[in-house]
């Protein structure tokens, strides 16, 4: 049971590091292009 | 209570260490990358450090920290901040800027031709290996979705699918990662063995290293095309990866478990399907729409400095991952399986993606 839960649960942290790196990088991506993160910014 | 609410905030505490850790080697990686040609400038050494790029630094700093970390005890105790997938996924959604959508749109055909054929061949070959050894067949499963489709993540997948254990994920992960690292330097050293073209090199790259990361990694030694080409055909896997999964989920439910609830659904579909394939996607339309309206063209190579930094987190990450630990308990047949599958996926991989990249051109 434990095992289980401990998978099911490595799983549920997979989808969501999906959705958050999906929505960091079109965030960023925003950012940027709108030029609020200017060029020197980046090192 | 108190006391259950006292350990989740050390767990997060060592947690956050773990990401500060990882920022800390990253930010070590990006100075020595550009400084390191800078200061050997002339010398013997000159040459050589001119050579090294960024993976290389950021992928043995990584593995250093893992031997400090791992003799001071702190390992284990951290590793929940070595976020591999987050920061390899956020790159790529960042990668997709760099892509002019025609690309992907023209590479789609052959990347998924590559993507269905490869998953068959291998996933085909480690399962019936698999069977031939007598492996537990939740094991089988997660072996073979690791090698055919992509690494971690599928085996990750595959262990919710078929209700693994978690020694055997934990296993499969160590052994993705195992093989992984060689390649990362070894097929962009046969590519320049064999002569291969740009697109031809990532397709092989992008259909063969299990792990995104480091696909990401050898694309990126190889350089810019090989790169982008290796990214839309590992994203293609990712994408499929859904598919294999819920496939799985019934199989066992309906000839392994034979417990006759096979939840096959749009909706079981969706849910473990990579999302990130979308920010991928969706970022690759947002700059090209954006250069094709007249934007800045250096708005993009600022994307591009940040998806190196998240490249770089990503491969720090791979380095302080890797446990041998895992793999003494499960005895040579598994390493076998997967070691004979590897060779295969190297074969048919180079096979395929001669035949489906050889003209193609971006």
């Amino acid at each position: 049971m434990g095992t289980e839960n401990e998978v099911d649960r490595e799983r549920r942290t997979a989808w969501n590091e999906d959705w958050a790196a999906t929505v960091v990088g079109l965030v960023l991506l925003g950012l940027v292009l709108a030029q609020i993160i200017p060029g020197w910014l980046v090192p | 209570m108190a006391e259950v609410e006292t350990r989740q905030r050390s767990s997060l505490l060592w947690a956050a260490g773990g990401v500060a850790v990882v920022v800390l080697l990253g930010a070590l990686t990006r100075y020595l990358e550009q400084n390191v040609p800078v200061f050997t400038k002339g010398t013997w050494l000159g040459g050589i450090a001119k050579s090294v790029e960024y993976p290389v630094y950021a992928i043995l700093l990584g593995l250093l920290g893992n031997a400090v970390l791992t003799g001071l005890g702190f390992r284990d105790r951290l590793a929940a901040g070595f976020r591999t997938e987050f920061f390899i996924k956020t790159g790529l959604v960042l990668l997709g800027a760099s892509i002019n959508f025609a690309v992907i749109v023209k590479a789609a055909g052959p990347a998924i031709a590559q993507a269905f054929l490869l998953i068959t061949i291998v996933f085909g070959f480690t399962w019936w290996l698999g069977g031939k050894l007598g492996i537990d067949s939740k094991l089988r499963a997660l072996l073979s979705s690791a090698v055919s489709i992509c690494g971690v993540s599928a085996a990750i997948a595959a262990a919710g699918a078929v209700q693994a254990r978690r020694e055997q994920l934990a296993y499969t992960a160590s052994m993705v990662i195992i093989f992984a690292l060689p390649s990362i330097f070894l097929l962009p050293l046969a590519v320049d063995a064999l002569g291969l073209s740009a697109p031809v090199a990532g397709a092989w790259i992008g259909g063969n290293i299990d792990t995104t990361a480091a696909v990401s990694a050898a694309g990126a030694l190889v350089g810019e095309e090989a790169l982008q080409i290796a990214t839309i055909v590992k994203t293609t896997q990712n994408a499929l990866l859904g598919v294999v999964a819920v496939a799985l989920t019934a199989y066992f439910a309906l000839k392994v478990e034979r417990t006759g609830e096979a939840k096959v659904s749009g909706r079981a579909l969706w849910e473990r399907f990579p999302k990130f394939v979308l920010g991928f996607l969706a970022a690759s339309v947002i700059a090209t729409v954006f250069l094709e309206s007249g934007g800045d063209k250096s708005a993009i190579t600022t994307v591009n400095d940040l998806r190196t930094l998240f490249l770089i987190l990503a491969f720090v990450s791979i380095g302080l991952e890797f446990r041998v630990a895992p793999l003494r308990e499960a005895g040579w047949k598994p390493i076998g399986v997967f070691a004979s599958a590897t060779v295969v996926n190297l074969l048919v991989g180079l096979g395929l993606a001669s035949l489906l990249f050889s003209g193609f051109t971006g």
